[in-house]
């Protein structure tokens, strides 16, 4: 991250979020701010995370505070980023989480590693990251429980995420454009697997979706209603409709059958 | 820089162990060797050499930062795009662990960057040791020092990582990227024997600013990299949206990147891309030239986002005469225009006070507001009032 150069004199009255979900350092006893608050909206967060702004964009981004607290030698950056909605915020949170480490109960999502914590909850995204290089879990952990209380919203995983199997999966996102790499498919759930990954895709209504297996079966020049079929690089495919859903599986391994799957993970759609 | 760290470097700098010395990091073995040979070669392919690396890359690259999915990247391999760039930080490290993933076994017919934004040699090392595991490579060809402003930025420290990474074989060339201040930086950059690659942002929206400094590197021998070159404010206007899809069917994403390819100084660029479809028509800008049709698509294009593009410079700070606050208004107006937020953009104009809210803007003969950067304020203002109030 860039240094931390905004002032509060320079936050737009407007951007300033409710006293309550702003982050400050006397959460926890003992911690002082250093310097400045911090506000940014999409339009200058690229001063900040010059480098890295896209990628919150991508996401919906709206407007991130911030705040540096320190004890002793210690700091703790605190960043609460605003995005669109709960299931944008959800979408940046798992594609910053590391699936090989384990998830922490914190609202909606979490992870805790001992210089770095990020979680969501409603349509916030939390970033602590501490400085010098040791074990930081115990201040880290007191920081976002108490912002965890603070930030308003549901603290349960967006719904989409119940629909896919949760044996053997490895990760979950949402991917905000080109769901498997291909336009068509807006925004949509992916879920990982050994075997391969499943996706959902959920269109403004069944006409929406219909259209969108139409243009899909004249891409992959595929009849049927369920389109099945071998990619280069999409692998073993298979795509339905249900409603205005399209959901399946791709890169499905062999010994796995592609519509079985995509059968079994429409059952669990509404 | 501590007197110190700036010895080692000197020190370090003369003592280059023989097993360096015949690895991969000497430009003038690069300049010689062999093209990269893609997978599947294509006559539609152009190739440039990046500065004194003799690395013969494809004009197009691939900005890897926001794809999500590993088959773009594949895909863009196996019809011969040569170079692919990512950074420790993107999404948390997962984007490297993707880029790796989709480049697994192609490796050797690849141009690989990625960057650090650690403010430490021990850190920056740390982090080049992260990304070659992620990677599952042993070494980069190029690694940047991430988004650095103005000259103080690049310290000895962070030269001296590079350096030691060199020796050890970890990178073959060293670079910097940067997404402001260049007029003060790339002059420095240039100056600085150490630094091999420029990744800078550089597009249609700057006009020819920095083109006088972006001659003097490639001249000096530096490889020269564009990023950003959608312009910045593509960014405001996302897929789904009405000005985009206007956009796209014009061909005006197509034509940025011919801008930015016409100057022969730009070595390649790496345009962000998520999907196939953005990968196929960025390919187009290889072969064809920038047109006289280009120019008009990039001059009504720089039209149509002036107005979005409120540069909140503060310029206006004041110039209202009923003491409307201007950017504010325009950044409302951007979230329902750019991102189809409207219900936030109205919840914001009705958090004015009343006395503003009430303003309307047709009942000033002239308006007093004048903004340096061309949005037509009168005209975005009156649009606001009209959408939110």
């Amino acid at each position: 991250m860039k240094a931390l150069i905004a002032a509060q004199a320079l936050v737009p009255a407007a951007l300033a979020l409710l006293p309550a979900q702003t982050p400050t350092c006397d959460l926890v006893s003992g911690w002082t701010r250093q310097g400045a608050a911090r506000a940014y909206d999409a339009s200058n967060l690229f001063e900040y995370m010059d480098g890295n702004a896209e990628g919150y964009l991508l996401y919906g981004f709206v407007a991130m505070h911030g705040v540096t607290c320190v004890e002793g030698g210690d700091s703790i950056l605190i960043d609460i980023s605003e995005f669109a909605d709960a299931d944008s915020a959800y979408g940046m949170f798992s594609a910053n989480r590391d699936p090989r480490l384990p998830a922490e109960t914190l609202g909606a999502g979490g992870q805790v590693t001992p210089r770095r914590v990020i979680f969501t909850k409603g349509r916030f995204y939390a970033e602590l990251a501490a400085n010098p290089d040791k074990d930081h879990t115990p201040a880290l952990r007191a920081f976002s429980t108490a912002l965890e209380k603070l930030l308003p919203g549901s603290a349960a995983a967006p719904a989409a995420l119940a629909w896919f199997p949760a044996e053997g999966q490895k990760s979950a996102r949402l991917i905000p454009e080109s769901v498997l790499g291909l336009r068509l498919l807006k925004r949509g759930y992916v879920a990982e697997y050994e075997f391969g990954k499943a996706f959902v895709v959920q269109e403004s209504s069944p006409e929406a979706a219909a259209a969108v297996m139409d243009k899909l079966r004249a891409r992959f020049n595929a009849t049927g209603d369920s389109l099945q079929l071998t990619d280069r690089y999409l692998g073993r495919l298979c795509f339905i409709q249900k409603g205005r859903y399209i959901l399946g599986y791709a890169n499905v391994a062999e010994g796995h059958d592609p519509l079985a799957l995509t059968t079994a993970l429409a059952a669990r759609l509404p | 820089m501590p007197d110190s760290s700036r010895r080692n470097f000197l020190i370090a700098g003369l003592a280059v162990p023989a097993a360096a010395s015949a690895a991969r990091s000497s430009a003038d073995d690069q300049k010689h060797a062999a093209p990269p040979r893609p997978a599947l070669a294509d006559p539609q392919l152009r190739y440039r050499i990046l500065g004194d690396t003799g690395l013969k890359v494809t004009s197009v690259g691939f900005g890897c930062m926001i794809t999500s999915d590993a088959s773009v990247i594949e895909r863009a391999a196996d019809i011969g795009i040569t170079y692919f760039d990512t950074a420790r930080v993107y999404q948390s490290g997962n984007n490297e662990r993707m880029v790796g993933a989709a480049l697994k076994g192609k490796r050797q017919s690849i141009t690989l960057s990625s960057k650090s934004g650690a403010k430490t040699k021990e850190a920056a090392l740390a982090d080049l040791d992260t990304s070659l595991r992620e990677l599952g490579t042993d070494h980069l060809d190029i690694w940047y020092l991430h988004a650095k402003t103005k000259p103080a930025d690049v310290t000895d420290e962070l030269i001296d990582a590079q350096q030691t990474a060199k020796k050890a074989g970890k990178i073959r060339f060293a670079g910097v990227s940067t997404h402001s201040g260049q007029t003060e930086l790339i002059p420095a950059l240039t100056a600085n024997p150490h630094i091999d690659v420029i990744l800078t942002g550089y597009n249609f929206s700057m006009g020819q600013t920095l083109d006088p400094v972006l001659a003097a590197a490639h001249e000096a021998g530096k490889g020269i990299v564009a990023m950003k070159v959608m312009a910045g404010g593509f960014r405001f206007v996302k897929p789904g949206n009405k000005v985009y899809d206007t956009l796209k069917k014009d061909g005006a994403l197509l034509a940025a990147l011919r801008w930015t390819l016409r100057n022969s100084n730009i070595d390649t660029t790496v345009p962000s891309m998520t999907d196939m479809d953005q990968l196929e028509e960025n390919l187009k800008a290889m072969t064809g030239g920038f047109t006289k049709a280009d120019e008009t698509l990039l001059a009504r294009q720089l039209e149509r986002i002036a107005p979005l593009y409120c540069r909140m410079c503060g310029q206006c700070d004041g110039a209202c005469a009923k003491g409307l606050p201007v950017a504010d208004l325009l950044r409302y107006l951007t979230y329902a225009d750019g991102y189809g937020q409207f219900s936030l953009g109205r919840e914001r104009f009705l958090e004015l006070p009343a006395e503003v809210a009430q303003v309307r803007c047709d009942s000033c003969d002239t308006c007093t507001v004048h903004c340096p950067h061309g949005v037509r304020v009168a005209e975005r203002l009156g649009r606001a009032q009209e959408l939110f109030a």
